[in-house]
């Protein structure tokens, strides 16, 4: 049955993005626990510090040594509510996702939509109206931003005061264009659209009759991706422009080898990575043609 | 004839003009939000754990400690203790404290709060770096309130130079439930946001006024920006949403100072030193013949000989930099010994001294006794531009010499730990920053047995009679009250360390800041907080507020 076919389907999904997530925290743990400088504290060069304070500087960190023991007690204060505290920062991993959750779903939220908005409109232009100067303007465009680093966009915004979710959206945007303009254009390429035009069809029943429920189920997939790409640049362009989000404290915790940090991090990252597109695939299913 | 109504009015116009006049900054320039950057997070509010430089400004700006280091005339101010006595034998300190001082929430201040901050600073539990620079023996600290405003501080063994270790004590409340948010300072903080800024505003009882009895700080309220990014600080400074910037490098000085002199402050050389060392770890994982040559004060001695200091001062700063002498800069009045001079530029006097070592060139090549070309690495923390720079510099000039310099940037976290726990590196090069006037700040640095004794540290008894020598000087002039004694020991142990070279000392960067036309009052200087030392005493000028 399709309703008992779905619920399957979501707990598979459900399952899966546990167990990735899981695996991904200890992945991280064991990879920031072998970066070189994990064990080192700044404040150890600190002259006044006594023989003493190094020493217990030294032992605050000496539970983290055993990775999976490390995974172990953090799992278990995690089922109590309790995410460990940052080593950095000196607070709790909880109060800090609390106050700087909010900035990055705003920045990377406006910035994904825009990109998806200037996206779709270029490349629906350039598979609508197949001229050339629509085709070349939208590659050289999605090319440029293609070839500037991350950074070198974050940085811009800050010389011309513009707001951060604007180099996101331009970090974003030729990922989504040369994507959504192939499968447009393969869309369009197919016989029956030639057909469906040849009989007097107009563009609009075309585009949602015949092309998006060819390309749609990958443009929802490309969605759930594009999630992922904008939380990622959200970390470049959060700690250049001084943006107090998830990015800039991802950026701030791998300086400092801040495990108890950088592992719930990477468990966030997953879990909002993998329910994106998880929930790309749901969607796609239940939109899915079925036989009658 | 002038009418009486007219007269009047004319009289009237002059004594408000006067008043105006005579009022001065405090009625025409009061108010506003002075804003500039702290370049980290703060790790703490607690003026007590305080380690790091953002958490040291705002501590800075709204402590209350007993007693202020002057920042321009380096002397010791009364702040509020009225006045101190220091027992003879170093171990004990009466303060009289001020009267009718409240902290922020309206707490009275008295000898208790004293007594209660000097208590859970020395808590050995707490681990703060402040309470550490008070512990000179085993056994407690103890506090006697002789009386509301008389307080002494008792402790095990002396400690020298004790009344200047309390101008970095924040006196914290004994009974505010306010705890730390309870403060003595101009002002308070007011809201922080994390990643994003600390806002402070003025303390309404904050006890100083100035000359005409108007109460001080001038200013309303103080924003501080985290913002990590140097070159984001300086682009925000020059839009005119910052008005300082407390330091900064030689290249964006220049800059500014072509376009706007009057922003650019060079204050001269600071306390800070950038230097390098060479490794002499017995168990450190390098070649035998290389820990020879590292342990080599003729070697050690003739790679500082070959360092073009000038050159160091004038291409990597700009000339915003002078040639280091020692571990004391010449900023640091009393303590600098004026009979050192800074190691000349000699690559022929360095080649005789390597050649009377055994060492010689073999096609160009330096080679030591057992053939071996001499080659090593030096690290340093990358990000630094200058630090880069300068290793490069070190590189040419020992390229003249026939040694083959590799350099190694490295992450800070990566660096601190080849430098302090595996000892997996040949030379290292670091900056020291030096916010402590009295040698006792470097204990841990030139003990031995010290973790800070960076090119061989913790050593169970000192493996040369030099290092013997340093920790008998150290251990004399920390005994001792007498200043005159202490500088004695102290001079001689910057002898030996120009005789030894364990630290090539390389330069001491001039203290340099920015500050907007907006802030009147400011007078830069080279000690820490080179801006705002004076902060309750600066003023903004909202015609220039307005016009940026």
């Amino acid at each position: 049955m399709p309703r008992k076919t779905l619920l399957w389907k979501i707990a598979r999904h459900l399952g899966a993005i546990a167990g990735l997530v899981l695996l991904g925290g200890l992945f991280s743990a064991t990879l920031v626990r072998l970066a070189p400088g994990f064990d080192a504290d700044e404040r150890e060069l600190d002259p006044s510090l006594s023989a003493e304070s190094v020493r217990a500087l030294r032992q605050s960190r000496a539970g983290e040594h055993n990775v999976l023991g490390f995974y172990a007690a953090y799992l278990r204060g995690a089922m109590h509510g309790d995410l460990g505290t940052s080593h950095a920062l000196g607070q709790p991993v909880q109060t800090l996702f609390r106050e700087r959750w909010p900035v990055t779903a705003r920045v990377a939220g406006i910035g994904l939509l825009l990109a998806w908005l200037l996206a779709s409109a270029l490349a629906f232009t350039a598979c609508l109206w197949r001229r050339p100067g629509f085709e070349i303007f939208g590659i050289t465009l999605s090319g440029a931003f293609l070839c500037i680093p991350a950074a070198v966009l974050a940085l811009l915004s800050v010389i011309l005061n513009a707001p951060g979710y604007l180099a996101i959206a331009f970090i974003v945007f030729p990922r989504i264009y040369r994507y959504s303009r192939n499968l447009l254009a393969k869309a369009y390429a197919l016989p029956h659209i030639t057909a469906a035009r040849a009989r007097g069809l107009g563009e609009a029943r075309i585009l949602a009759w015949h092309v998006l429920p060819v390309a749609g189920p990958q443009m929802i997939a490309l969605a759930g991706i594009t999630v992922s790409i904008a939380l990622g640049a959200s970390i470049p362009v959060e700690a250049l422009c001084g943006l107090p989000g998830i990015g800039q404290l991802a950026w701030q915790a791998a300086l400092s080898r801040d495990l108890p940090l950088l592992v719930n991090l990477t468990i966030l990252v997953t879990l909002v990575t993998l329910l994106a597109n998880s929930g790309a695939d749901v969607m796609n299913y239940m939109l899915r043609p079925r036989e009658a | 004839m002038i009418g009486r109504r007219a007269f009047l009015r004319l009289a009237l116009c002059c004594t408000l003009l006067s008043l105006a006049v005579i009022s001065g900054p405090a009625l025409a320039q009061s108010g506003g939000e002075l804003r500039f950057c702290l370049r980290s997070e703060p790790k703490t509010f607690d003026p007590l754990l305080v380690d790091d430089d953002s958490s040291l400004s705002i501590r800075y700006l709204t402590g209350g400690v007993l007693m202020r280091a002057n920042r321009k005339t380096q002397d010791l101010e009364p702040e509020l203790a009225e006045s101190w006595t220091v027992s003879k034998d170093g171990k004990q300190i009466t303060f009289k404290l001020r009267h009718g001082v409240t902290f922020s929430d309206g707490s009275p201040f008295s000898s208790e709060d004293v007594a209660f901050t000097m208590q859970r600073l020395m808590d050995p539990a707490l681990h703060s770096s402040t309470g550490d620079a008070f512990r000179s023996g085993s056994g407690a600290v103890t506090t006697k309130i002789i009386a509301p405003d008389q307080v002494t501080i008792v402790f095990p063994a002396p400690i020298a130079g004790l009344e200047h270790l309390f101008d970095q004590v924040a006196i914290m409340s004994a009974h505010s439930p306010k705890k730390e948010a309870a403060v003595l300072g101009p002002f308070l903080v007011a809201e922080y946001k994390a990643g994003s800024s600390v806002l402070l505003r003025r303390n309404p009882n904050y006890w100083k006024r100035d000359s005409q009895g108007h109460r001080l700080p001038y200013i309303d309220s103080i924003r501080l920006d985290i913002q990590s990014n140097r070159d984001v600080e300086m682009l925000r400074f020059k839009r005119g949403e910052l008005d300082l910037i407390n330091v900064i490098d030689s290249d964006y000085f220049d800059r500014l100072a072509a376009s706007s002199p009057q922003l650019a402050h060079d204050a001269g050389a600071s306390l800070d030193s950038d230097f390098m060392w060479f490794n002499q770890v017995a168990s450190a994982p390098i070649p035998e013949y290389k820990r020879a040559w590292f342990r080599s004060a003729n070697f050690r001695r003739a790679i500082s000989q070959a360092i073009n200091r000038e050159d160091l001062s004038r291409v990597v700063f700009n000339g915003h930099a002078q040639p280091a002498v020692g571990p004391v800069s010449p900023a640091n009045k009393f303590w600098f010994n004026s009979k050192l001079k800074a190691e000349p530029y000699r690559p022929d006097a360095a080649l005789q001294r390597l050649q009377a070592e055994g060492f010689h060139l073999q096609n160009g090549t330096l080679v030591d006794k057992g053939g071996n070309a001499v080659e090593f690495s030096i690290v340093t923390n990358a990000g630094s531009k200058p630090r880069e720079r300068m290793a490069v510099m070190v590189q040419e000039d020992l390229g003249k010499l026939g040694i083959k310099v590799n350099v190694v940037t490295l992450d800070f976290p990566s660096l601190i730990e080849r430098i302090s726990q595996k000892f997996n590196y040949e030379a290292a090069m670091l900056g020291f920053r030096n916010v402590d006037l009295d040698p006792n700040g470097q204990m841990n640095i030139w003990l031995s047995s010290a973790e800070n004794h960076a090119w061989n540290p913790q050593q169970k008894s000192p493996e040369t009679a030099w290092e013997a020598e340093i920790d008998r000087l150290m251990r004399a002039q920390a005994s001792t009250a007498d200043p005159k004694k202490r500088k004695e020991s102290f001079d001689r142990v910057q002898e030996i360390a120009a005789e030894q070279t364990p630290f090539i000392y390389l330069v001491n960067q001039n203290a340099l800041s920015a500050v907007s036309s907006a802030v009147q009052g400011a007078n830069p200087g080279i000690l820490s907080p080179q801006t705002f030392w004076n902060a309750e005493r600066l003023t903004l000028n909202p015609t220039t507020r307005a016009s940026r």
